[in-house]
């Protein structure tokens, strides 16, 4: 008779726990997804949070103030992106490959400014003040069973990232910008043909994925934490492109898709305290990663990327 | 016309690295010789609140004592042990450090090549087979682990009321970082600390397989304290941080591991279980200097003061007497040989 005690913690602290880890998943995955619905191939999500967060601990750190941390992250994460935007579509570089360099390159940047600006590698001094201070309870949603303590009593950034699937479901559904962008990943001649900017679009689509990014980023170094560490993000913007991919390109199945793998974490915790299984904890420790890799092999087949995803768009003039 | 180009710059750096090297060599030639101490970090760096940290300490240590004159080079990649090591040596320094189990085989391969000058590395073992010009210094991370059980243990239960920090349910928790031997010590010590004092006590523990990741470290130790852990022990290094920040943030408290932590949050740290590597770096270069140094391995335990628990800072008021009392009787039990504490899970049945 197995002892079934464990079984206390399939609780309500286990779903809060699951959509305090999958934010930072499901905020790279929604960038991600706007990327990509716009044509650009996006892997630099895991170096454009370290950017997010590294500038959102500094500035809350500098200034004592967590919101102009958020701005600032944010801020970064989408000036960074840039950088893959120029790359992919003025100079018309292999997408992966601007990608790899962009994540590299982002933990060879936190790394000097870590000394430049606090005199050491490593980890940042904590900051003052930090957004989990900032925790709100909605009123009288909060007191809803389960579901209130899971989406609403939460911190700024989990309600920012509640309200961006939301919204971005809609803006990619419904507008015209979102239908441009879609366009310019399906068949970007044809919104050329119809006057507008493909380019543009892209550029558009890489910046609003470089903002969410850093937004996921500043999540982790001012209101998860309080301090930036190098190397935070531990390969979460790489299961974000997971959690896109199984999730099908829209905005919702990002978000459900990176609940998944949040949910896979927090559950791995709690069956090591319990010691359920006798087993090696590397075990226990991979399971999030089997569980992503489980997940894209059994959905994919499902999950239809757009057709002009990763392809290369030149306009050849005729008068040069 | 392009490859003239390369080659005018390919003489050029040339000849600059050859002036660069000139006047390097004359600069020695003028210096004189004074006992130098140097280490060089593992890709951690300085800055890591840990090992690096502590051995910089023990070498401020050195020049403020001994008068020496110090050295440090950070390695950024791991492809720098080498030549950071041996260009110490090359430096003229008397003993050089490598610090951390990562510079194990860089170490090993500088002391071969320099005869001369006296390593030593932190966390690394020396065999039989190793050069005699090398040190291994080794900690007995399991007696720090086990007295830091020892207050938990006692905090957790007996003397619960002592803050609103702590509850009645009688658990205590450990997040430990990449499961490797000084981490299964610190852990494996720990429990068996609180099992002396409080065998009853539950003692939760999860690996969270990273030393930078602050968000696993956080909602371990969110995990642990649902489920009524009121003291949280951290071997996890900078994923540590997310576990003290969790206790601050619940109200319960935290133990720091390797250098005393209460200046991270000194209202959440109830104590740290230190390995003073400051104080064994001193003693090596200490026989350098005094020609006393030999080869092999150093384990450093309680009776050299290396190992053992930090102050209780804030928590001074609140820690009653009696445990105070228990941990030194404890510690001096330790020091006679009179406790024996297991080093690994298998050990302990685990």
């Amino acid at each position: 008779m197995p002892d079934w005690t464990f079984l206390m913690f399939l609780n309500t602290d286990l779903l809060v726990a699951t959509v305090r880890l999958s934010t930072p998943i499901t905020l790279a995955a929604l960038g991600a997804t706007v990327c990509e619905k716009a044509g650009v191939v996006n892997i630099a999500m895991e170096g454009i949070m370290i950017i997010g967060a590294f500038f959102a601990a500094v500035t809350a750190f500098y200034t004592g103030n967590p919101w102009l941390g958020l701005a600032a992250g944010v801020a970064a994460g989408g000036i960074y992106s840039l950088i893959h935007a120029v790359a992919t579509i003025s100079l018309h570089l292999d997408h992966v490959v601007s990608g790899a360099v962009l994540n590299i390159l982002a933990f060879g940047i936190t790394r000097y400014l870590m000394v430049l600006f606090f005199g050491h590698p490593g980890t940042s001094d904590a900051i003052p003040s930090f957004l989990g201070d900032y925790q709100f309870a909605v009123p009288f949603l909060s007191k809803i069973p389960v579901l209130g303590p899971v989406f609403f009593n939460q911190t700024p950034i989990i309600y920012i990232s509640f309200f961006l699937v939301i919204f971005l479901s809609w803006f990619l559904k419904y507008t015209k910008t979102g239908l441009h962008i879609r366009a310019a990943g399906e068949h970007p001649l044809a919104l050329e043909t119809i006057g507008v900017s493909v380019y543009r679009i892209k550029y558009l689509a890489v910046f609003i994925s470089g903002l969410a990014s850093g937004l996921a980023g500043a999540y982790l170094s001012i209101e998860n934490n309080v301090s930036f560490t190098e190397g935070m993000t531990n390969g979460k913007g790489f299961i974000a492109l997971a959690a896109m991919i199984s999730g099908g390109w829209s905005a919702l199945g990002s978000f459900l898709s990176a609940l998944f793998f949040g949910f896979a974490d927090a559950l791995q915790v709690r069956l090591q305290i319990f010691r359920v299984f006798h087993v090696p904890e590397e075990l226990f420790i991979i399971f999030p990663y089997a569980a992503t890799i489980i997940a894209v092999a059994g959905l994919v087949k499902r999950s239809r990327p757009p057709k002009a995803d990763g392809v290369d768009f030149i306009i050849e003039k005729e008068n040069e | 016309m392009k490859k003239g180009m390369k080659l005018a710059a390919l003489v050029v750096a040339a000849a600059m690295i050859l002036t660069l090297a000139s006047c390097k060599k004359e600069e020695k030639k003028t210096e004189e010789k004074k006992f130098m101490a140097a280490m060089a970090t593992d890709v951690g760096g300085l800055g890591d609140k840990s090992f690096n940290d502590g051995a910089h300490q023990g070498l401020e240590m050195v020049r403020e004592k001994l008068g020496a004159d110090i050295k440090v080079v950070e390695s950024k990649q791991q492809t720098d042990y080498v030549p950071n090591l041996i260009g110490l040596a090359e430096d003229g320094s008397d003993i050089v450090f490598a610090v951390g189990f990562l510079m194990e085989q860089a170490v090993k391969e500088a002391a071969k090549n320099n005869p001369d000058t006296k390593f030593a590395g932190i966390d690394i073992w020396a065999g039989d087979n190793d050069p005699a010009n090398f040190m291994g210094i080794l900690y007995k991370e399991h007696e720090s682990g086990y007295l830091a059980g020892v207050v938990a243990g006692m905090m957790t239960k007996e003397h619960s009321s002592a803050s609103p920090r702590f509850n009645d349910k009688n658990v205590v928790g450990v997040v430990l970082g990449m499961f490797i031997p000084p981490v299964e010590k610190f852990e494996v010590g720990f429990i068996q600390g609180v099992k002396s004092v409080n065998p009853d006590c539950k003692v939760l523990s999860v690996t969270t397989g990273s030393f930078v990741d602050q968000a696993k470290g956080k909602e371990a130790a969110l995990a642990m304290i649902e489920q009524g852990a009121d003291i949280v022990f951290q071997v996890a290094g900078l994923t540590g941080l997310g576990v003290i920040q969790a206790c601050k943030e619940k109200g319960v408290a935290a133990i720091g591991v390797d250098v005393d932590q209460s200046g991270v949050a000194p209202d959440t740290v109830l104590t740290s279980a230190v390995k003073q590597i400051p104080q064994t770096v001193f003693l090596a270069v200490e026989s350098v200097k005094n020609n006393t140094f030999t080869g092999g391995t150093k384990v450093y335990g309680i009776e050299d003061d290396a190992t053992g628990i930090s102050p209780f800072h804030d928590f001074e008021s609140v820690v009653p007497q009696a445990v105070k009392e228990k941990v030194a009787q404890v510690a001096a039990d330790m020091k006679a040989g009179k406790i024996k504490i297991e080093t690994t899970r298998a050990a302990l049945g685990m």
